[in-house]
């Protein structure tokens, strides 16, 4: 048995979930190095280098949280571990989202209601006079790439370490096609004279990061005030947890069962039963496949008592 | 194959539609055949760099000066309002007009190091290919001006 929490099988999945998100992290900076050199005075650009530059947060997060997982042992001060660190940093990328995005939507917005036209010109490269937006749509086309070839290498690892961070994460790179679909529009739209096209795309790219950043809210708030265990990618109650609480209903008649997830396992807790008289390992439990059992980490038994749920008098 | 030939095309051709002016003021200087000039400070007539720059501009956009009464930053709202297309003047490097003119590259520098004042051309915000013509032109004097 480990000192750490985190499931022997999923050593070497966590292994190479750390080193992508390192070229993660690597990818990311060069896109915002690239944008951050032509943003000039366009809206579009300004967002949308605001969020690649978000696109920091959750690899940072995700690599803090692997290392305390893997690297420190339960302690006196920590005896749970530090399974949960993930979902604090979880909690932490999805408030940055939510914030920037607010902000980014407010920003957007303004410039939008004070009918600003923005000044694109011209730079000289390599002795030729060439209009910034040419550069810009370069670094544009550039940003689409790495993300969403990274969003596929993640998804799969995301599933198999049943990781919410890096599955949003993964989720969002791979739709960040759309956002930059539209900061190619707005600086197209610009170019061809609609000045409120550069508005109109900030708009929309903040519009979407506000809404990654709330829906990673809700999933994140759910478990670290040990909700019902949810699905991957949205607030909705996870099926293999249903099943679970079916199979322990079953198996405890009459039995309260509450279930909940601390990072990537889920602990149960069956009430007013004894515990069985036979030594059973929790995974002993779980209803579906071999493979997925690690996920169940804890099976307690709150025998009953004879005011339980009731308040004693003083 | 086609269709790599076709998107080439299509983006060279793009290459002179872009930029576009949001209110046409290239446009309406080619309608007009003039372009409506100011001088932040009237000293500036005698200046051989601003003389230099209207002159290169008459030849690049085929359009004459129509100089135009007035000055200091009631010339700068005329630009804003679409009024007056191009105003010149002497202005700080990190001027607080930045935010609602569009400046071209400087034409002569002065004053102190560490805040000088850069003789350059106003624009109005947006209109981005007449910043563009302008913004050449005044690369091209400045160039001028610092062979002997």
């Amino acid at each position: 048995m480990n000192g750490n929490s985190l499931p022997p099988e999923l050593e070497r999945p966590m292994a190479r979930a750390v080193r992508l998100e390192y070229r993660n992290i690597f990818w990311t900076i060069t896109i915002i190095a690239v944008m951050g050199l032509v943003l000039g005075q366009s809206e579009t650009m300004k967002t949308a280098w605001i969020e690649d530059s978000l696109g920091l947060v959750p690899p940072v997060m995700f690599l803090f949280a692997a290392h305390m997982e893997r690297r420190h042992s339960r302690s006196q001060r920590f005896p749970f571990g530090f399974e949960r660190v993930n979902g604090l940093g979880f909690f932490l990328a999805a408030v940055a989202l939510t914030a920037v995005g607010a902000l980014l939507l407010l920003n957007a917005l303004m410039a939008l209601s004070a009918a600003e036209h923005a000044t694109v010109g011209s730079v000289v490269l390599f002795g030729q006079e060439i209009w910034l937006g040419w550069l810009m749509l370069a670094a544009q086309l550039y940003s689409l790439i790495p993300p969403m070839l990274i969003g596929r290498k993640e998804l799969p690892l995301a599933k198999e370490l049943n990781d919410k961070l890096l599955h949003t994460d993964a989720l969002m790179n791979k739709a960040n096609w759309l956002t930059g679909a539209a900061g190619l529009a707005g600086v197209i739209g610009l170019g061809l004279g609609w000045w409120w096209a550069d508005s109109v795309a900030a708009v929309i790219i903040s519009i979407d990061v506000l809404n990654d950043g709330i829906k990673a809210l809700r999933s994140s708030t759910a478990e670290l005030v040990d909700g019902a265990p949810r699905t991957l990618s949205s607030a909705d109650l996870s099926e293999d947890a249903r099943k679970l609480g079916d199979r322990l209903a079953s198996e405890f008649p009459g039995a309260t069962i509450r279930l909940r997830e601390t990072g990537r396992l889920i602990r149960a807790e069956v009430h007013d039963t004894h515990a069985p008289q036979l030594c059973r390992h929790p995974r002993h439990y779980w209803p579906g496949a071999e493979e997925r059992a690690w996920r169940l980490a804890q099976v307690s038994f709150v025998p009953p008592t004879p005011d339980s749920d009731r308040a004693q008098p003083s | 194959m086609k269709y790599g030939v076709l998107l080439v095309l299509c983006a060279l051709s793009a290459c002179d539609v872009m930029p576009r002016d949001p209110a046409g003021t290239s446009r309406h200087i080619a309608d007009r055949g003039s372009f409506r000039v100011g001088l932040v400070e009237p000293g500036l007539a005698r200046d051989p760099g601003v003389k230099a720059l209207v002159t290169r501009l008459e030849q690049r956009t085929g359009a004459r000066a129509d100089w135009r009464p007035g000055t200091g930053e009631a010339l700068l709202q005329q630009l804003d309002a679409g009024k007056l297309d191009l105003a010149l003047g002497r202005f700080r490097k990190s001027s607080p007009w930045k935010k609602d003119v569009a400046f071209g590259p400087p034409i002569a520098t002065g004053g102190s190091k560490d805040d000088p004042i850069e003789l350059k051309a106003a624009m109005r915000n947006g209109e981005n290919r007449w910043i563009m013509t302008v913004e050449s032109a005044s690369r091209a004097v400045a160039r001028g001006a610092s062979r002997p």
